[in-house]
């Protein structure tokens, strides 16, 4: 069996440019990698009833420099995500308070019926913690809803 | 004239997918770029300073005890006299108040059983009255 052309083959011709119609199926593929493998950073709700509020304001600040304290209906605090008895807050807020560079502002996740005394117990804790922002999260109260006006 | 290019035009049959690409990019650059993501609301305070205490004239306080109830107690400075409101009436007191004198700090003092929400309410219409003098206390039994 002889070579075929006496193995002189034609020289096969290559395609100076690059292919470039895949160049969109891999954008996309690239970015549903990225999208499927993003972890944002936040702590899961906790299951509060919300207070309302008619004078609601936007938190003016960056996302990363809000610290969620959330305080259930009886009195149990959790931090991204971890249970902390009351008197411990302080010692967890105060390292992130200065790690953040005195900017953190604290958002005080509260059920709308839990005793004040907790309330004050946390805040005299942010207080002990150098903490001096600090905002009550509640939702914008709508008008029509209310049945006292 | 008119009557020299009467070759039939060719229909393609199938809808051209060069540009779908193209178009999903656009789509997904306008969506990414319209997305706005709540912001989380609340009402806004600063705490004091650990070890700063300040003295304030009795004169200068307009104390605010919200009961357990959410009946708010007012009582101005040093005189006894209780006006016994409902949160939302402190609005109305706090501008009629800050007129007569500016230097006056709202003192809300919660009982300890009081539930948060109404605590909130006080807070909301000091808030809604642009009231920037508050102080948070407990109310000692």
């Amino acid at each position: 069996m002889a070579i075929k052309g006496s193995g002189f083959q034609r020289k096969s011709r290559a395609a100076s440019d690059i292919p470039t119609c895949s160049l969109a199926d891999i954008a996309f593929l690239l970015m549903i990698f990225f999208m499927v493998t993003t972890v944002f950073q936040t702590d899961r709700e906790r299951p509060i009833v919300w207070p309302e509020a008619l004078a609601a304001e936007k938190i003016d600040e960056k996302q990363k420099n809000i610290l969620n304290i959330w305080m259930e209906r009886d009195g149990r605090v959790f931090m991204n995500d971890q249970a902390f008895p009351l008197e411990q807050v302080s010692d967890y807020v105060a390292p992130l308070y200065a790690a953040s560079e005195r900017a953190l502002v604290i958002s005080i996740r509260g059920d709308r019926e839990v005793p004040y005394i907790y309330m004050d117990q946390l805040q005299k804790e942010l207080v002990a913690a150098g903490v001096v922002r600090v905002v009550f999260a509640a939702q914008l109260e709508q008008s029509m809803q209310r049945e006292r006006r | 004239m008119p009557f020299i290019n009467k070759k039939k035009i060719k229909v393609s049959s199938e809808i051209p997918t060069a540009s779908m690409a193209d178009i999903a990019f656009l789509l997904m650059i306008f969506f990414l770029v319209t997305t706005t993501f709540p912001k989380d609301r609340g009402l806004a305070i600063v705490l004091p300073e650990e070890g700063v205490e300040a003295q304030v004239s009795q004169r200068n306080i307009l104390h605010l005890i919200v009961q357990p109830s959410g009946i708010v107690d007012v009582r101005r400075g040093e005189s006894q006299q209780v006006q016994q409101l409902r949160p939302q009436e402190v609005e109305a007191i706090w501008r009629q108040e800050v007129t007569s004198n500016p230097n006056i700090i709202a003192a809300v003092k919660t009982h300890p059983e009081t539930p948060y929400r109404y605590m909130i309410d006080v807070l909301d219409a000091l808030h809604s009255a642009n009231a920037e003098r508050i102080s948070l206390q407990i109310l000692e039994p």
